[in-house]
């Protein structure tokens, strides 16, 4: 699903944020991507989604090199993806449904699919009862919530989250994460960054980690075990 | 994309009513700006009907020092109407010229008490086709005239000509130059508006460019503002300036015109009116322009 051969990125001469990294993720798989601060973790999903250019190598998206994507056609990758952020980055004079309904609406779908599609994916999430609030009559969570369901809602194929639990307590955390497995047992390729190791111990997955723009490890630890939530 | 039209109009809607004060200042500005342009319409307008009817009036005259006889009259007549520019030639007499000229005096007639129509000279009038009524046409029949040895006293106003014709000349330049002064600054407080517009709602422009919002989509709705923008504002500009010209210009100046010779002034005709309002539409489309070509390529948020 996602390829990335001898990745680089620089953003000054000789300071590179990422240096050399070669990594595969396959579809349905999901990843943690994790590092300190400043280990490139960011970097590499704004790559993902061409927020940013490498200044080396060669990402492949589903069998597509979008390095050599132009302007034009960013936009239509971006509808295959789902993007979260820790700051939510919710449309805040806009309602619930407005948040969620908008990528649909981008897509030029019909009003009638998309008003069905926007509460069944506040259903999942257990929001359809807030649909005409606006965000900030949300708590944290909840606005996470809706950050999931607007990238959820279009079934992307794949969901890139950054440090989405960065600013949310431990039992929305909890929430937030079970929102993640449901969507990549639907087969949504995941891929999630995060510095939270007490996260990974709780929801073991694939673990590829930075440091300093380096591939430090790509580990597959042992899935069930004591650390998972169950129930 | 024609389909969602309506959708992209009602996005540009609500965003003018998320910003109605930077929506009304763009919209004042530029009703401001094309009203200023409309008030000098119309006083170019007014003027230029003026100069024309007085133009209308405008006269060549040839003295005649001695009265020939009616048909040598009749056969001058003949061959000065031959000339393309010539409208209609009249003979004045001494008689009637000497009547006009004791009309003109009025109450102080008595003046010429005692005194016949042999003191004045007869002369025929030459009045020309409207089109030739300008310096160039006149001084060309004249010049012809004059090479006809049978007329020398030729008399037609051509200094006072000369300035009228300047005069218009510099109005419909000063016309030219304040309007496309005033229309480049409605541009820039358009554009200004537009960029604090965006600079306002980059987070929503981020979240669209996120979900793959294409750059035409994030713009269009801005573009759409912007012309609506500049629509209202020339519909104001004519309701402003319609309501200058009945409340100020008919009524208050409208006895002091009569002096000059306006009897009516008149206000924008419909195509000036309609260019208005499509040009406050296309003064705004333009302003969203110029802001969204300088603000960030959405692709790469």
């Amino acid at each position: 699903m996602i390829q990335l051969y001898n990745v680089c990125k620089a953003f000054q001469r000789d300071q590179y944020a990422l240096k050399d990294v070669t990594l595969s993720v396959e579809k349905g798989e999901f990843v943690y991507l994790t590092g300190p601060s400043g280990a490139g973790k960011s970097t590499l999903l704004k790559l993902l989604y061409c927020a940013e250019r490498p200044t080396r190598g060669q990402i492949l998206v589903n069998g597509r090199n979008i390095t050599r994507y132009g302007v034009s056609r960013i936009p239509y990758l971006r509808r295959n993806i789902g993007i979260i952020f820790q700051d939510f980055k919710l449309l805040t004079r806009r309602t619930v449904y407005e948040n969620v309904a908008f990528p649909l609406e981008v897509q030029g779908r019909k009003r009638f699919e998309i008003s069905k599609k926007v509460y069944q994916t506040l259903k999942n999430v257990g929001l359809e009862h807030r649909l005409n609030h606006q965000p900030l009559q949300l708590s944290g969570g909840e606005q996470q919530r809706v950050a999931v369901a607007r990238a959820l809602v279009v079934d992307p194929l794949v969901l890139l989250a950054d440090e989405p639990t960065g600013n949310l307590d431990p039992e929305v955390t909890l929430d937030i994460m079970e929102l993640f497995k449901g969507a990549n047992a639907r087969g949504t390729t995941i891929i999630m960054a995060t510095h939270d190791r007490s996260l990974i111990r709780q929801f073991p997955r694939r673990v590829v980690s930075l440091d300093s723009g380096s591939l430090a490890m790509d580990d597959m630890p042992l899935f069930g075990g004591p650390t998972e939530k169950t129930g | 994309m024609i389909l969602r039209g309506g959708y992209f109009f009602r996005r540009a809607l609500r965003n003018m009513r998320q910003s109605p004060v930077l929506s009304l200042a763009s919209v004042g500005t530029i009703a401001v700006a094309l009203a200023l342009l409309a008030f000098f319409a119309i006083a170019v307008l007014n003027v230029q009907q003026l100069t024309a009817s007085w133009g209308e009036s405008l006269v060549i005259v040839a003295y005649l020092d001695e009265v020939p006889e009616d048909e040598v009259v009749k056969g001058w007549i003949n061959d000065i109407e031959q000339y393309p520019e010539v409208n209609k030639v009249d003979f004045v007499s001494r008689e009637k010229a000497f009547e006009r000229f004791r009309k003109r005096l009025g109450d102080d007639a008595g003046l010429v008490e005692g005194l016949g129509p042999e003191v004045l000279p007869a002369s025929l009038e030459i009045s020309l086709v409207e089109k030739s009524q300008n310096e160039i046409a006149m001084t060309a029949v004249v010049d012809r005239l004059r090479v006809d040895h049978r007329f020398t006293d030729l008399q037609y106003g051509q200094g006072w000509l000369e300035k009228l014709e300047a005069f218009l000349l510099l109005l419909r330049a000063s016309g030219a130059a304040l309007g496309g002064f005033l229309v480049f600054a409605a541009l820039v407080i358009v554009a200004n508006t537009i960029k604090l517009t965006l600079y306002a709602r980059q987070d929503e422009l981020e979240a669209m460019a996120m979900v793959g919002a294409t750059s035409l989509f994030i713009k269009l709705p801005f573009l759409v503002e912007g012309a609506l923008q500049g629509f209202f504002g020339g519909l104001a500009a004519l309701g402003l300036s319609f309501m200058v010209f009945e409340i100020i210009l008919q009524k208050s100046l409208g006895s002091l015109l009569l002096i000059t010779g306006i009897d009516t002034i008149h206000f924008l005709p419909v195509v000036w009116q309609v260019m208005l309002i499509v040009g406050g539409g296309l003064i705004g489309l333009l302003g969203s322009l110029f802001a969204l070509r300088k603000f960030v390529r959405f692709g790469a948020l």
